[in-house]
């Protein structure tokens, strides 16, 4: 506390401002048991589709094996928008789902802990709030895409499926995946400030959007058109087996900037209206 | 300068006035008892002095400055209802989650300090959801406290305090205002406790300040009685009530005479009608009174 006279009016810089936040942000990840309780979700999704793939059914009977190939799982030969049947849909984009609701729990419990009104009392900006979850956020999701390849690779060599692949591809499909973390966690930290005062519709809303529901049912109409890569959907399916740099620029491009338009909009609307 | 300048603030939820062209001024190292009913708008007049809610209209100045300056929020501290801690994090550890939020350099030392101030060293380790309602209270003035605060808007910090409570709050507040200049704007229902250390009063009603005054204005406008038992009650208060304009008893029984000039009027008065008096004395009435009987005239009653 200050002397009257004394009094001086500094707040710390952006960069200070963004490094403290994000240290309670990536504290409170790395505390918290829904963390790494999703890293086990991403890991067991695609250990229990490899798994359950070409199992008897009711009548005695194997059904098709969904997956011949254990990479599949992680993504798709081709971009593939329309989806036939769940081989062309079950892929590492699936993280994106558990994802939008690990962001709803994790950002709704700073409302129901009363930790935003403690954080929007001081210098805090709201730009500064949105940043920082969607980097915090989009780490965790990019976590759990590492640990879906964990729970692939570990089923695959389970089910005794190929591992024949461009690594080249491979790799890029990955980390494309992982870069649309970005975009994906601003989406979601984006939907969870629209709908802060109503949890169910947060998490509703995020699995919503992170199905890409919209997008492959925009596919259905418009049919395999490349142009769907500029949503969020579209490049996560585009980084797929047949990757390479340019599926990598065009992730990062499209993550990137639909990351700046939900921080914006999440900023604006947070400035615009009651917080607490 | 004034820590706090409002003009003209108000607030509608809908189709609700919550607060309608509120004036307020609280002058810099003031201790504001802000007092109001329930739903008279104090806590959503605090929300937007803490930029949690964004006003309808008006203006409110922080130390000459917009409220919503990052500068001048880096140097109030707030308590809105309950402290905002996460209920598996230690103390401890909510102190120095909040200290990195305000960036402040040697955040143990000042998480420490605040502990201190707050007496609750001991209880550092203790998970949030594990501490009591007053041990919460205070760890929310302990976060209130950190980075040290020019002004503290506290929303009933003194509810669910026990007495000892109660005094260390008293004692915190009266600390940082008269040893490191801070302000403080406090709203509660217990006046008893905030009567003991307000300097300054605002009360609120229906949105609208319709009392502001300091202490010592508070202290000349509470009229003085005559406080008194006799031996029979009854007779003792028909004859007083002849004789004088207010006469009412109060809940303690005693029989309380607003407009008399002094105890020994009455004593000889009584005496010359048969009426003994066994007690009698003279007293001042408190903030509660001087509140309840406005919030009357207000109504008109």
């Amino acid at each position: 506390m200050q002397n009257a006279a004394k009094l001086q009016f500094e707040s710390p810089s952006f960069f200070k401002r963004l490094k403290g936040m994000l240290g309670v942000d990536f504290y409170r990840l790395f505390h918290t048991p829904l963390f790494y309780i999703f890293l086990v979700i991403a890991a067991v999704i695609p250990a229990m589709i490899l798994g359950t793939s070409g199992m008897p059914g009711p009548d005695g009977t194997p059904t098709p094996a969904l997956y011949t190939n254990t990479w599949h799982i992680i993504a798709a030969k081709t971009p593939l928008y329309i989806v036939n049947g769940i081989a062309d849909y079950a892929n590492m984009n699936m993280v994106f789902i558990f994802g939008g609701i690990m962001v709803s729990i994790f950002i709704g419990h700073d409302y129901k802990s009363g930790y935003v009104k403690q954080l929007f009392t001081t210098h805090a900006k709201k730009s500064d709030y949105m940043m920082s979850k969607s980097i915090a956020c989009a780490f965790a999701m990019a976590c759990m895409c590492v640990t879906y390849l964990v729970g692939a690779v570990g089923a695959g060599l389970f089910a005794g499926t190929s591992f024949k692949v461009n690594v080249g591809s491979l790799f890029f499909a990955i980390l494309g995946k992982m870069i649309m973390s970005l975009g994906w966690a601003s989406l979601y930290t984006f939907l969870n400030v629209i709908f802060r005062r109503y949890f169910g519709i947060s998490i509703a809303s995020s699995f919503f959007f992170g199905t890409g529901i919209l997008i492959i049912g925009a596919a259905a109409i418009l049919g395999n058109n490349s142009a769907l890569n500029i949503f969020l959907y579209g490049s996560s399916v585009y980084a797929c087996l047949s990757s390479n740099i340019l599926t990598l620029i065009v992730c990062l491009s499209v993550s990137a900037v639909w990351a700046v338009i939900y921080n914006v909009l999440g900023s604006f609307i947070l400035s615009r209206s009651d917080v607490y | 300068m004034n820590a706090i300048e409002i003009r003209n603030l108000s607030k509608n939820f809908g189709e609700k006035q919550a607060v309608c062209g509120l004036n307020m001024t609280v002058p810099m190292g003031a201790i504001y008892g802000f007092i109001g009913e329930n739903g008279s708008g104090k806590s959503t007049t605090e929300k937007m002095i803490c930029g949690l809610i964004i006003p309808s209209g008006g203006e409110i100045k922080l130390f000459g400055r917009a409220h919503t300056d990052a500068d001048v929020r880096a140097k109030v501290g707030v308590l809105i209802e309950a402290p905002g801690c996460f209920p598996n994090y230690s103390v401890w550890n909510n102190l120095m989650l909040q200290a990195a939020n305000l960036s402040i350099p040697n955040a143990e030392e000042e998480v420490r300090k605040v502990l201190k101030t707050v007496r609750m060293e001991g209880a550092a380790s203790n998970k949030y959801k594990n501490c009591s309602l007053g041990m919460k209270q205070r760890i929310g003035i302990a976060m209130a406290l950190l980075g040290s605060p020019a002004l503290l808007v506290l929303d009933e910090p003194i509810n669910g305090l026990d007495a000892d409570g109660m005094r260390i709050m008293r004692e915190v507040l009266v600390d940082v205002t008269k040893n490191h200049g801070c302000t403080v704007l406090v709203s509660s229902h217990i006046l008893g406790e905030l009567e003991k250390i307000a300097t300054h009063y605002g009360i609120i009603r229906g949105g609208k300040i319709i009392r502001e005054m300091t202490a010592a204005e508070l202290d000349a406008s509470c009229r003085t009685y005559v406080a008194l038992r006799a031996s029979d009650m009854e007779k003792t208060k028909t004859l007083l009530s002849c004789k004088y304009l207010r006469v009412e008893e109060d809940e303690s029984e005693c029989i309380r005479v607003y407009d008399a000039e002094s105890p020994e009027e009455i004593v000889s008065y009584l005496y010359e009608k048969g009426v003994t008096v066994s007690e009698i004395g003279t007293d001042k009435i408190g903030l509660e009174e001087y509140y309840i009987d406005l919030m009357k005239q207000k109504e008109g009653r």
